[in-house]
C-alpha cells in the first residue's frame, strides 16, 4: 500500500512536469491543473511519510539496475520519511499559493514551464531523498540542480537576474562536484555504491570523503563562507521558487549530510566541532547581515543562512556529544536539528510566500518603500507576524520548541567529560543565544517597516490585499506554526522521543490564553471603555509626514555600528582642483559602499585563478588542424608506448 | 496539578500583581533622596496606576491592532513568567512550569511586542526606542544565558523551582559561585529592567530613553498595564536574585503561618534590595549608547568566568 502510494505520487508530479509542456497553450486552466497533479501528489507522498515515520517498517523497492554496478533504487526509512513529509507539506502549501501568484506574472506561455519545472523540481527532490545508492543520489541531485536553475532564471531578461542565475549554476556545480568527490572517495573505499556502514576503510579515505560530502553540502545549504548565491538567488527568482528553495532544498542538503553521517561514516569529535564552528559561523554572520540587508527576499535568505547554521549546529552537536559518549544528549540535539529543519520550512516558506503578495501588491522589494500595509493588508500582515513570531523563536511557536531541544542540549552538555570541549560548547550556545536575540530584532524591524507605521511610498499607500488563493497556501502553514509549536512536546512524545527536561508547551499556552483573558477582563470591567483616534505626537509639528517615522535603516542602525567591525564599508573620495595645492576644488565623488567581504577577498580570487589557468590551458588550442592531430598522434604513441611497458 | 500548586498559582500571581509597585516606588524614593529632594511617596506608583486605569484611551490614527493587543500579551506573558518565578512558597514543579529558558523567552515575547507596537504609530520616538531596546535585548542575550547556565550547572536542573527548593535547603551563600552569579544577575536586572548606566527611566529626553520612547504613545489603561507589567518584571528579577543568594524563610510546604513569615521576608528583603538599587543608579551616571557594549562585553568575560571556575573546579 504504501509502495503504490509514493509511485501514484511520483506519477502525479511527472504529471504535473509533462502536462503543460505538452499543451503549451497559455491558459489559466493548464497550469491549475499541473499545480492540482502537484497538490495531488504532495498529499499522497504525505501519506506514506506519517505512515513510515510513525513505524509502519522501512519500505524498500525494487532495484531498477539496467548494468552492473549502475542501479537506481530507492527506500524509505524513517530519515527520509521525516524529510519526504517536509517537502511534502511545503510543496502542497507552494503550489495552492502559485496557482493565483503565476497568474500575475508576466511572460505568456512561459508561465506553463514556471509550473511544469517546479513539479521535475519537487519530484527530483523526492527521489534525492529516497534514494537507496549514492548512484541514484547523485542522479536526482544534478536533476535537481538543474530544474532549479530553469526556475531561478524564469525572468532571464532581467540582468540581475542573468547574473544571479549564472552565478547560482557555478555554486550549485560546485556542490555537485564536491559530492561526487565524496562519492568517488567512497566507492575506492568500499568498493560498492550502497549507503552501508564503512567498517574497514583506511580512514584517511573515509575523512577525505566527508570533507568533500561536507563541502558539498554546505555550498548547496548556504553555509558561510559558501552562502553568497542564495542573497543572489532569491531575489531574483519568483516567490514560490524561492520558498521551496529556502524552505526545502536546503534541507534536502540537510538531508545528504545526516544520511551520510549517520549510516555510512563512523564520525569522529573533529568531524562535530567543524560542523559546530561552520554552524555557529553561519548562524551569527548570517543573522547580522540580514539585519543589514533592506530587500525584503534578501533579508529573508540571509535568514536562512543564519537557520541552516543553527541546524548545523545542533548536527555538530550530536557527533561531539555521541563521540562523547552520551547517546541521550546527542539524540536531544539531532532532534532538535530535525526538527528546526521541519520548522525552519514551515515558516520561511511562510514568510517567502507573504512576502511574495507583499512584493505583488507594492511592486518593490524595499521595505524602505513600504510600510502601514497592516491595514491595507490585514490578513498576509497577521500571517506574516506568525511567521516572525515563530522564527524569532517566542513562544508558545514552532521556532521556540526546537531551539529549546538545542538549548537543553548544550546546557546538559556540562556532563560532557573534556573541560576543553566544555568551554567550547558554551561559546557556541552564548552565540546562539546572541543569534536568536538577533533574529528577533531583525523580524520585529522587518514586520515594523513592512507592515506598521505609514506608508512611505504612493505604491504602498494603494496596495490591496490579495486574493483568498494567495492566503490560504500561507494560512495552512501558519496554522502548522502554531500547532506545532503548542503540541511539540506531544509530537515528540508520539514520534517515540520522551525528553523529561522538555515542558508541555501546550500548558503555557494554556496559561498564557488565560492570563490573556484575565487581563482583557479587567481592563474591560475596571475601567473605562472609551477611546478616541488623535494624531502621533510629533514634536509640536501639525501634521506628521511618512519622512519622520523611523525607518528600516534607521532601526537598524545601532546594531550596524556596534557590529561595523564585520561590515566593512569602503569609502570612496576622489577630488580635482583647479590649482595644485588643492585649495580650490573643482570637482569630486564620493561614495560608501558596503564591502562584499567574502566576494572581494574569497570568490573573485578564486575565479580569477580559475581564469588565470584556463587562459593558459587556451594556448594549447591554436585552431589549426595540423596541430590537433597532432596531439591525437601523440597521445596515440603515447598509449601504446606505455601499454607496451605495462604488459 | 495538585491543589498545592493551584493555590501556589493564586498566591504568587496575587502576591506580586500588589507588591510589584511598591519597589518601583521605593526605587524612585531613594533616587529623590540622594538628590536631595523629597521625592514623591512610596505609594506614588498604586496611586498613577489607579488614575491610569480611569482614564480614556487614544489611539493615533496610524496604529493598528498590534497598539491594541500589545498591553495585554505583554502582561499576559509577563505574568505567565511570573508563575515561572515562586515568592514566597515553592511547591513542586508541574509540565515544565519554571523552565528557566522558558521563562527567559517568555520575557522576549513580551518584548518582541512592545518593541512592534513602538512602531505602530510611527511615532520616531517609538521607533528610536524599539531599536534601541531590541539592540540591547540582542546584545546582552550572551551573558544572560551564560548566566543561566552557570545556574544550570550550579543546581543540576533547569528548573527555577528546583533551584530554589535546593537554595532554601542549603541557606545558600555557600559558594563563591553563587556570589558571582548573584553580580552577574544583578547588571541583568539592571539593563532588562531599563535602569541606569543603561536606560535612563525618569527622563523624556529622546537622546536617553529606550523604554519610556518605546511606550510613549501609550495612553490610559493601556499604559497602565505597560506600567505595572514592568514593575512585575523588575519584581520578578529582583525575586531570582533574592531567592537564590538569601533565601532564608522561604516556604517549601503550604502553611499559612509560613507563607506569612517568607511574605514579609521577601518584601523586606526585596526593600533592601530596592535601595541597593537606588543607590546603585545614583551613583552612576546613563552611559553613551554605544559604550554599553564595552560593559556588556566586561558581564559577558564575567560570567564566562563563572563557567570556567565551575568547569575546572
Amino acid at each position: 500500500m504504501i509502495q503504490e502510494l509514493f509511485i501514484a505520487a511520483l506519477l502525479f508530479f511527472g504529471a504535473g512536469f509533462v502536462l503543460p509542456l505538452a499543451v503549451r497553450s497559455d491558459r489559466r486552466i493548464v497550469r491549475t491543473a499541473s499545480y492540482a497533479c502537484t497538490i495531488l501528489a504532495s498529499v499522497l507522498l504525505g501519506i506514506p511519510a506519517i505512515a513510515v515515520l510513525l513505524g509502519s517498517g522501512t519500505v524498500i523497492f525494487p532495484a531498477y539496475a539496467p548494468a552492473g554496478l549502475f542501479s537506481i533504487a530507492f527506500v524509505i526509512d524513517r530519515l527520509a520519511a521525516f524529510f519526504l513529509l517536509l517537502i511534502a507539506v511545503v510543496s502542497a502549501c507552494v503550489a495552492l499559493y502559485a496557482i493565483e501568484y503565476s497568474e500575475h506574472l508576466d511572460g505568456g506561455s512561459r508561465r506553463n514551464l514556471l509550473c511544469g519545472c517546479t513539479s521535475l523540481f519537487i519530484l527530483a527532490m523526492v527521489l534525492v531523498v529516497a534514494s537507496a545508492n549514492t548512484l541514484s543520489f547523485f542522479f536526482f541531485w544534478e536533476l535537481m540542480a538543474a530544474a532549479s536553475f530553469f526556475l531561478v532564471m524564469y525572468e532571464y531578461d532581467q540582468p540581475a537576474t542573468s547574473r544571479a542565475g549564472i552565478f547560482y549554476f557555478i555554486m550549485t556545480h560546485l556542490s555537485t562536484v564536491f559530492v561526487m568527490l565524496g562519492i568517488i572517495l567512497l566507492w575506492l573505499g568500499s568498493g560498492s555504491f550502497a549507503l552501508d556502514h564503512l567498517a574497514d576503510t583506511p580512514s584517511y579515505l573515509a575523512t577525505g570523503s566527508f570533507l568533500a560530502l561536507f563541502t558539498g553540502f554546505a555550498i548547496k545549504s548556504g553555509i558561510i563562507p559558501f552562502h553568497k548565491w542564495l542573497p543572489y538567488a532569491h531575489p531574483a527568482s519568483p516567490s514560490p521558487i524561492s520558498a521551496l528553495m529556502s524552505a526545502v532544498m536546503l534541507k534536502v542538503a540537510v538531508y545528504g549530510l545526516l544520511r551520510f553521517l549517520l549510516d555510512v561514516f563512523s564520525p569522529e569529535l573533529w568531524w562535530g566541532a567543524l560542523i559546530l564552528v561552520f554552524g555557529t559561523a553561519s548562524a551569527v554572520l548570517g543573522v547580522i547581515y540580514a539585519l543589514k540587508e533592506h530587500d525584503l527576499k534578501a533579508m529573508l535568505a540571509y535568514s536562512s543562512i543564519e537557520n541552516i547554521g543553527i541546524i548545523f549546529m545542533g548536527i555538530g552537536l550530536y557527533i561531539v556529544l555521541g563521540t562523547a559518549g552520551l547517546p541521550f544528549l546527542a539524540t536531544i540535539a539531532l532532534l532538535g536539528a530535525l526538527f528546526h529543519s521541519l520548522n525552519h520550512a514551515l515558516f520561511k516558506s511562510l514568510l517567502f510566500l507573504t512576502a511574495g503578495s507583499v512584493i505583488h501588491a507594492t511592486h518593490t522589494r524595499d521595505i524602505e518603500h513600504m510600510g502601514g500595509l497592516v491595514h491595507r493588508m490585514p490578513k498576509t500582515g497577521a500571517l506574516f507576524c506568525t511567521g516572525a513570531l515563530a522564527i524569532a523563536a517566542l513562544p508558545p511557536l514552532n521556532g521556540f520548541a526546537s531551539e529549546l531541544l538545542l538549548f537543553i542540549a548544550f546546557f546538559e552538555s556540562v556532563t560532557v567529560v573534556e573541560p576543553l570541549v566544555k568551554v567550547f560548547l558554551f561559546l557556541c550556545l552564548a552565540l546562539f543565544a546572541l543569534t536568536s536575540a538577533l533574529s528577533a530584532a531583525c523580524f520585529v524591524k522587518a514586520f515594523g517597516s513592512v507592515f506598521l507605521g505609514m506608508p512611505r511610498s504612493p505604491e504602498s499607500a494603494g496596495a490591496h490585499e490579495v486574493p483568498a488563493l494567495m492566503l490560504a497556501g500561507p494560512g495552512i502553514l501558519a496554522a502548522a506554526c502554531v500547532v506545532l509549536g503548542l503540541f511539540a512536546f506531544q509530537v515528540l512524545t508520539i514520534a517515540g522521543f520522551t525528553i523529561p527536561v522538555m515542558p508541555d508547551i501546550f500548558l503555557i499556552g494554556l496559561l498564557l490564553l488565560m492570563m490573556l483573558v484575565l487581563t482583557y477582563a479587567v481592563a474591560f470591567f475596571a475601567s473605562p471603555r472609551t477611546s478616541r483616534v488623535s494624531g502621533t505626537w510629533g514634536c509640536g509639528t501639525h501634521f506628521q509626514e511618512a519622512g519622520t517615522e523611523y525607518s528600516g535603516h534607521g532601526f537598524s542602525e545601532p546594531l550596524d555600528i556596534i557590529f561595523s567591525p564585520l561590515y566593512r564599508t569602503r569609502i570612496r573620495n576622489e577630488r580635482t582642483f583647479f590649482d595644485e595645492h588643492g585649495a580650490i576644488f573643482k570637482s569630486g565623488t564620493a561614495e560608501i559602499r558596503l564591502l562584499r567581504v567574502f566576494e572581494e577577498y574569497l570568490y573573485l580570487p578564486v575565479a580569477r585563478q580559475f581564469y588565470r589557468i584556463a587562459g593558459a590551458v587556451a594556448k594549447i588550442q591554436n585552431n589549426c588542424l595540423d596541430t590537433y592531430m597532432l596531439y591525437v598522434f601523440v597521445t596515440i604513441l603515447t598509449l601504446l608506448v606505455f601499454l607496451g611497458w605495462s604488459a | 496539578m495538585s491543589l498545592d500548586f493551584i493555590i501556589y498559582l493564586i498566591i504568587n500571581t496575587a502576591f506580586i500583581l500588589l507588591i510589584a509597585p511598591l519597589f518601583a516606588g521605593l526605587i524612585r524614593k531613594v533616587k529623590a533622596w540622594t538628590q536631595g529632594r523629597q521625592g514623591p511617596p512610596v505609594l506614588q506608583q498604586y496611586y498613577n496606576l489607579a488614575k491610569l486605569f480611569r482614564k480614556e484611551i487614544i489611539y493615533s490614527p496610524h496604529a493598528s491592532w498590534i497598539m491594541r493587543a500589545t498591553p495585554l500579551v505583554n502582561m499576559a506573558a509577563i505574568m505567565v513568567a511570573a508563575l515561572f518565578v515562586p515568592l514566597v512558597f515553592v511547591p513542586e514543579p508541574v509540565g515544565g512550569i519554571g523552565n528557566i529558558i522558558l521563562f527567559l523567552y517568555l520575557l522576549a515575547l513580551a518584548r518582541f511586542f512592545m518593541a512592534l507596537a513602538g512602531l505602530d504609530a510611527g511615532s520616531s520616538f517609538g521607533g528610536m526606542g524599539s531599536s534601541r531596546e531590541m539592540s540591547i535585548a540582542a546584545i546582552i542575550e550572551p551573558t544572560t544565558i551564560i548566566v543561566f547556565a552557570a545556574l544550570a550547572i550550579v543546581f543540576k536542573s533547569f528548573n527555577i523551582f528546583v533551584m530554589f527548593a535546593s537554595s532554601a535547603a542549603t541557606g545558600a551563600l555557600t559558594t563563591p559561585t553563587i556570589i558571582l552569579i548573584g553580580i552577574s544577575l544583578f547588571i541583568i536586572l539592571i539593563v532588562e529592567t531599563s535602569r541606569i548606566p543603561v536606560d535612563n527611566p525618569e527622563t523624556h529626553l529622546e537622546l536617553t530613553m529606550i523604554h519610556e520612547g518605546m511606550i510613549l504613545e501609550q495612553t490610559g489603561r493601556n499604559l497602565a498595564l505597560m506600567e505595572l507589567s514592568a514593575a512585575v518584571k523588575l519584581t520578578l528579577l529582583m525575586a531570582l536574585m533574592i531567592n537564590l543568594i538569601i533565601p532564608a524563610g522561604l516556604a517549601v510546604t503550604l502553611t499559612a503561618a509560613g507563607i506569612f513569615i517568607a511574605a514579609i521576608l521577601f518584601i523586606l528583603k526585596g526593600s533592601l534590595l530596592a535601595v541597593i538599587i537606588g543607590l546603585f543608579e545614583s551613583s552612576m551616571a546613563k552611559k553613551r549608547f554605544f559604550q554599553l557594549p564595552s560593559l556588556f562585553a566586561m558581564a559577558f568575560f564575567f560570567s564566562t568566568l563563572i563557567i570556567i571556575i565551575e568547569v575546572f573546579a
